[in-house]
């Protein structure tokens, strides 16, 4: 084990971790996702109209160094709600096909709000370029 | 070196106790549905670690990508 005390590229993961309730690690954007697996994850969010965050791990390799060992999990990309990880691609589509992703995102019943506007901006914008607080 | 689906397999059930495991892949993806009679009572997150724990530092190296299913078995 190395030094951790100083660490800011792993400050900066676990912050943006607290921060955001819905918080994706992905390749790429959502707007312009960098692998298949990312992609997948970010358009199931979009299509629960869902708000989330996302962090590019892409602009530096050491993001997802720090990311999987805080996390335990090797492979990007990762869905954390309220803090917690919920899983990769796999477990999300699994969860997302038997709605328990809805449940664990606390949106049970949007399927009766159906004819809501589903026009609002549901991506924010990255919250923090973990790249620019080296 | 590429890595076979029968590597994988044989891997994951030599380090999982009881696991039946099917993969398929082209030698970088890799899809491995498996079952085991420790899945039972672990959260999902968990038994997909076990699993990723199997290939260490391969994932994401020799492994590409590896897509995984797990389902929890009766005890053999």
């Amino acid at each position: 084990m190395t030094e951790e005390t100083s660490n800011p590229i792993r400050e900066a993961i676990k912050s943006a971790i607290d921060e955001n309730p819905v918080l994706l690690f992905m390749k790429g954007t959502p707007e312009a996702p960098g692998c298949g697996f990312s992609a997948r994850v970010s358009a199931i969010l979009e299509s629960l109209d869902q708000p989330f965050a996302a962090v590019d791990i892409l602009p530096d390799p050491r993001i997802r160094q720090e990311l999987s060992a805080l996390s335990n999990w090797p492979t990007i990309p990762q869905l954390f709600v309220d803090g917690e990880l919920v899983g990769g691609c796999d477990i999300v589509s699994e969860m997302y096909q038997s709605g328990e992703l809805q449940q664990a995102l606390g949106l049970e019943g949007s399927a009766d709000e159906a004819d809501q506007e589903p026009e609002a901006e549901t991506v924010q914008s990255a919250p923090l370029s973990i790249e620019n607080r080296l | 070196m590429t890595t076979t689906p029968q590597e994988l397999k044989d891997r994951i059930e030599a380090s999982i106790p009881g696991a039946r495991a099917e993969v398929t892949g082209d030698g970088r993806h890799f899809n491995a549905i498996v079952s085991a009679p420790a899945f039972r009572g672990m959260s999902r997150i968990a038994q997909h670690r076990l699993i990723y724990d199997v290939f260490g530092t391969d994932v994401g190296e020799d492994i590409h990508a590896l897509s995984i299913q797990t389902m929890p078995s009766e005890e053999p």
